[in-house]
């Protein structure tokens, strides 16, 4: 009898026990996963990134609303008037709308064209000549340019450390409120780095949900045989250098490739943008020196300027007729995708 | 009565097991006995250590010069026997002129004998294109180029009547993590033979860096010629190769 209350004790002992020993695994699972993981989607038909940028940067909820936060805010310049989102412009697809060079700090310009910001994912280099190698630390360069944000990064976290708001969503982000400079630029990635435009116009036709007009499917016809082999589909870039016939602005003497690289055979080289979402972005090339998509399209059919490191898909002018400029045009307006312009997910807090 | 003597002293035990195995985390005492080694660098010109802004010096080219700031690169230190090696986890520290702390660093190692010490001046490539980093590679450590992502591996500034530049400053910001123009240096010192790292003793390594190394030795670099070299490229390579030989071992102090 006694022997069998004493198991009887024992088994209880030992199951509060196993409760209490559950109970810790359970707390500590509850302390990791507090945050709301978020599936970075590839589009049907899209090829996989050819890096994973947040394979060091889980992808959650809390980070992605703590980056947008971030994105729009003021303080991380140094007069606290410049957003990243002053020059990178949500209507612009995060360009700026309507300059050909942006506006920092005192009044200065900034030396290039915003380019817009979107399907950053499937680069592998960011920036107009590619001298940024990670999306993480793409940031560091306006945050700290003289003519643009003009701040140091210890001073922006000083700033960000007095917000409690600021000190919460960092917590909830990351576990703990701790703000340094590799949350900061991780946050700001989530952000920036799932900033997809797959759902223009184009995109319904190959999806099957549209049909282009005659003009629109002229247009795409000529975009397949002129343009397609830099404007690569589905990304509408292939990512790569090339010299495209430019000749050098002369005040801003900028040879782009070759300023990262130090070798002149990449000289007046920049990296291909993209052309989803071109009607918005204007004015074009890394210097915003186009007004418009028309001069564009002249540019390759009687602009080209020859120079040794000229594009060898150049070299032959590209021969369009009016018709057949106005049909292009019409194709390149089917690349705007409004509901991103308009995604309040992306839109200020 | 005794049976019962029995159970309860068979409950206690096995609620002392219980509690045992519950309660304390068992700890795996089966690795080797370790030692420490701490390895400190001391900068120097010569024979004499560096004074910061206030002191003139002279190159070997006969050009004096000052400097203001002076910081570099520790990473992926090893340690090296006949048979095997040691990496440190997680191996990367700022040396800063400036900063005391800075120039010395601890771990532990499996007691044993080791013939070499070596280390990456720099930082490896990989942790150049791994995105936003913290501690030591912090891009707030001013050390990391944001228009041509990369580490700084070395810098030295200061000044010299014979630049040419603003205020007679020069600049030497060494980096450059890929391709022919890459700065990184695989440092290896030879280790005493009598240097013996016995478990539950501390090991100082004290390493000399004699600044002159940087002007003259592979290449003359001189700064009537090159006062600024900020950015990667066949100078900073130059100049890599003159101060991956500025290193010695002083020192070895077991204790």
């Amino acid at each position: 009898m006694k022997a069998r209350i004493a198991i009887l004790i024992f088994l209880f002992i030992a199951a509060f026990v196993l409760i209490l020993d559950a109970g810790k695994i359970e707390r500590r699972q509850f302390q990791v996963d507090t945050t709301t993981p978020i599936k970075f989607i590839i589009p049907g038909g899209w090829p996989k990134p050819p890096t994973n940028i947040f394979s060091t940067n889980p992808l959650t909820e809390e980070g992605f609303q703590l980056g947008r936060k971030l994105f729009y805010d003021g303080r991380l310049s140094k007069d606290g008037n410049f957003a990243c989102a002053s020059c990178h412009q949500q209507f612009a697809a995060f360009a700026t709308y309507d300059h050909d060079l942006s506006h920092g700090f005192h009044d200065q310009f900034t030396t290039r064209n915003a380019p817009p910001l979107f399907n950053l994912a499937w680069k592998r280099f960011y920036h107009w000549d590619g001298g940024i190698n990670h999306i993480e630390v793409q940031a560091l360069s306006p945050m700290t340019a003289s003519n643009e944000m003009a701040e140091n990064v210890d001073s922006v976290l000083g700033k960000l450390k007095t917000d409690t708001s600021y000190v919460r969503m960092f917590k909830s982000a990351f576990g703990t409120s701790l703000i340094n400079s590799q949350r900061m630029l991780k946050a700001l990635a989530q952000f920036v780095g799932t900033l997809i435009s797959s759902n223009s116009k184009y995109d319904k036709v190959k999806r099957g949900e549209a049909t282009f007009n005659s003009a629109e499917e002229h247009g795409y016809e000529l975009y397949k045989m002129n343009c397609s082999s830099c404007h690569k589909e589905p990304l509408f870039t292939d990512n790569s250098y090339r010299n495209n016939g430019l000749a050098l602005n002369s005040f801003l003497k900028d040879y782009g490739r070759m300023r990262i690289t130090g070798d002149p055979s990449d000289s007046l080289k920049f990296i291909v943008p993209s052309l989803r979402n071109v009607s918005v972005t204007f004015p074009y090339m890394h210097d915003g020196r186009l007004y418009s998509l028309y001069k564009v399209i002249d540019h390759y059919t009687s602009g080209i300027q020859p120079s040794p490191t000229l594009d060898s898909l150049l070299r032959k002018p590209i021969i369009l007729s009016t018709a057949e400029k106005n049909d292009l045009v019409y194709f390149l307006h089917t690349l705007k995708d409004t509901s991103f312009l308009n995604d309040k997910r992306f839109s200020q807090p | 009565m005794i049976n019962f003597k029995i159970n309860r002293t068979l409950f206690i035990l096995i609620c002392f097991s219980i509690s045992f195995i519950s309660f304390n985390d068992v700890k795996n005492d089966l690795l080797p006995a370790s030692s420490t080694v701490k390895i400190t660098f001391i900068n120097t010109l010569g024979h004499s250590n560096i004074v910061l802004n206030d002191s003139m010096y002279t190159n070997p080219f006969g050009e004096n010069y000052s400097i203001s700031k002076l910081r570099y690169y520790v990473s992926n230190v090893k340690l090296n026997s006949s048979l095997t090696s040691f990496k440190e986890e997680n191996s990367y520290h700022l040396i800063d002129e400036s900063e005391e702390a800075s120039q010395s660093f601890n771990f532990n190692i499996p007691a044993g004998n080791y013939n070499s010490l070596q280390f990456l001046l720099g930082v490896d490539s990989l942790h150049n294109v791994s995105g936003a980093q913290t501690d030591d590679l912090d891009p707030t450590k001013d050390m990391f180029w944001t228009w041509n992502t990369g580490y700084v591996m070395a810098k030295m500034e200061g000044n010299s009547p014979s630049s040419k530049l603003v205020n007679n400053k020069y600049e030497y910001h060494i980096g450059g993590y890929a391709g022919p123009y890459s700065v990184i240096k695989t440092i290896q010192l030879g280790l005493d033979k009598s240097a013996e790292f016995t478990a539950g003793k501390t090991v100082t390594i004290i390493i000399g860096a004699d600044i002159n190394a940087w002007w003259k030795g592979a290449n003359d670099i001189k700064i009537t010629d090159h006062a600024n070299i900020t950015s990667p490229g066949k100078l900073a390579l130059a100049i890599s190769d003159n101060y991956a030989k500025m290193f010695s071992i002083e020192k070895i102090i077991s204790e």
